[in-house]
């Protein structure tokens, strides 16, 4: 791919008896919208893990922007942004010190006006001042994009942003999401159970099952390709075992 | 009260003893420490004809520059443990933050906290029991750093051995260290030891730095001979602790134990 943002080939994890991985190419083009998906145990966060060089993968190679992982894999961190719903923010920490801290480990030597441009586009500026233990569940999962999108990455991970999120809280997620990628040209790649907000978030979305890739495609090709009316139906498909 | 219920407690209790053997610092590590320790405090105190003074001075330099280790240990142990416990530690390792930057951000706070805890022990030391630390004069310098890089070697060791096996072993940050005090003699020589554990105590770096410091307390000269060997000891055990860690690092990317601190 030309224009490719991440470029990922023969991706294997093996985990003892477990083969999370098996062979996964993927690749994301510059200002694209990716959903990777699949049943729980698929090898989604294993195969982000090693999108991002925590991982090391058994076989296979991964390049973000150009940089070649593991050994340029500062550079590629310096192009890639990262935020999970499960994550925490430590406690005894504020937000805008968390945002501060991030900002500076990628590279910003004067990170708050980054940081209140954040916290204004995700409409949590009132929150500045919290205590990380003091926010709830969506409040965390916004400010960790925040943090993820301080230094303008090129390629934007996100696993599972709105997971157990309420409605308005994730709608608020894909509004500012939406807002990222067309203000900033921002690629994502991005995980997610809500197959709905799939739909409207992504223009390509690649199924992985087994640790393989079963699909890739538009959601609505990839729909007809598994003779379902929706990824719903694809997700439940491959969720109870089916190719 | 229900039998019942108390049984399931007890028992659950048994489980996490039984699978963690760190948890049996409580039950074994400690217990052995505190013996030796204070047994051989006990004996040196028996068998020794140096004056009172002297001997309270040898209490107080062990405690002052035992100090120095903990804290240069503890300090970048936890510096590092704090992400675990506060589930940061994915956060940091998908930025571009290399390894020794965080080592260094972290020492250098470590360091800023070390003088002043120093400084507050030395200062009680001074103000409750008129025994100053300076009294050793030059030579604290070379001691000092010595066992200062003897903290960080061994907070390297138990950083590599939270990356294996998990958080559980957060307990080795001052198990370890505590390991460290009876054996180093740090306050009395060698031969109050008891004898199988001596050949050790005298492999210890940390050993032939409080050996150093009494000398000095006593009014003798800083004993070079003794100083150097502590320094080459910690040149050695500094290489090991970082061999060790990168090869647990790599591990812990290898075999993906990032899941167990998200």
């Amino acid at each position: 791919m030309a224009d490719a943002v991440l470029q990922a080939r023969g991706l294997v994890k093996q985990y003892k008896r477990v083969r999370a991985v098996d062979g996964v190419d993927l690749d994301v083009a510059v200002g694209e919208r990716v959903a990777l998906l699949g049943p729980n145990g698929a090898g989604k966060t294993t195969t982000l893990l090693m999108l991002l060089g925590v991982v090391t993968p058994d076989h296979g190679w991964v390049e973000i922007a150009g940089h070649r992982l593991p050994k340029h894999r500062s550079q590629a961190a310096a192009e890639v942004g990262f935020a999970a719903g499960y994550l925490p923010l430590p406690e005894r920490v504020r937000v805008r010190e968390f945002l501060r801290m991030f900002g500076q480990l990628y590279g910003l030597a004067d990170p708050m006006p980054e940081v209140e441009r954040g916290l204004a586009r995700f409409g949590i500026a009132e929150l500045s001042e919290a205590m990380g233990n003091e926010l709830s569940s969506g409040q965390r999962t916004l400010v960790g994009i925040i943090k993820a999108t301080l230094h303008h990455p090129r390629l934007l991970i996100l696993d599972e942003p709105t997971a157990s999120l309420d409605p308005d809280v994730a709608l608020r997620v894909r509004t500012g999401l939406e807002a990222l990628c067309a203000d900033e040209g921002t690629a994502l790649l991005v995980t997610s159970h809500n197959m709905v907000e799939v739909g409207r978030l992504c223009e390509r979305v690649v199924f992985i099952s087994d640790g393989r890739v079963v699909a890739n495609g538009t959601p609505a090709s990839v729909a007809a390709e598994f003779g379902r009316d929706d990824l719903e139906g694809v997700f439940l498909h491959l969720a109870e075992g089916g190719r | 009260m229900s039998w019942l219920r108390i049984k399931a407690i007890a028992r659950r209790q048994s489980y996490v003893v039984k699978r963690a053997p760190q948890r049996w610092f409580d039950v074994v590590v400690w217990p052995v420490v505190d013996a030796v320790l204070f047994g051989s405090i006990g004996v040196y105190f028996a068998r020794s004809s140096a004056p009172r003074s002297h001997q309270l001075a040898y209490l107080l330099v062990g405690i002052v520059l035992f100090h120095v280790i903990f804290q240069a240990e503890v300090s970048l142990a936890t510096g590092f443990l704090e992400e675990t416990w506060s589930r940061n530690l994915l956060n940091l390792l998908v930025t571009p933050l290399r390894e020794v930057e965080f080592v260094a951000g972290v020492v250098l706070f470590g360091t800023l906290k070390m003088v002043a805890a120093v400084s507050v022990v030395s200062g009680v030391a001074a103000l409750a029991f008129a025994f100053h630390i300076t009294d050793v004069g030059l030579g604290l310098i070379p001691l000092m750093a010595i066992l200062v890089v003897v903290g960080w070697s061994l907070a390297l060791v138990v950083i590599g051995i939270v990356l294996r096996v998990g958080q559980g072993a957060d307990i080795l940050t001052w198990g370890g260290i505590a390991l460290l005090m009876p054996l180093s003699g740090v306050f009395y020589p060698v031969n109050a030891l008891p004898g199988p554990l001596q050949p050790l105590a005298k492999v210890l770096p940390t050993t032939h730095v409080f050996a150093a410091a009494r000398t000095v307390i006593s009014g003798g000269s800083l004993p070079l001979g003794q100083v150097v060997v502590a320094a080459a000891g910690s040149v050695v055990l500094s290489a090991l602790s970082v061999a060790f860690v990168l090869q647990m690092l790599a591990t812990f990317r290898q075999r993906g134990y990032i899941t167990r601190h998200t």
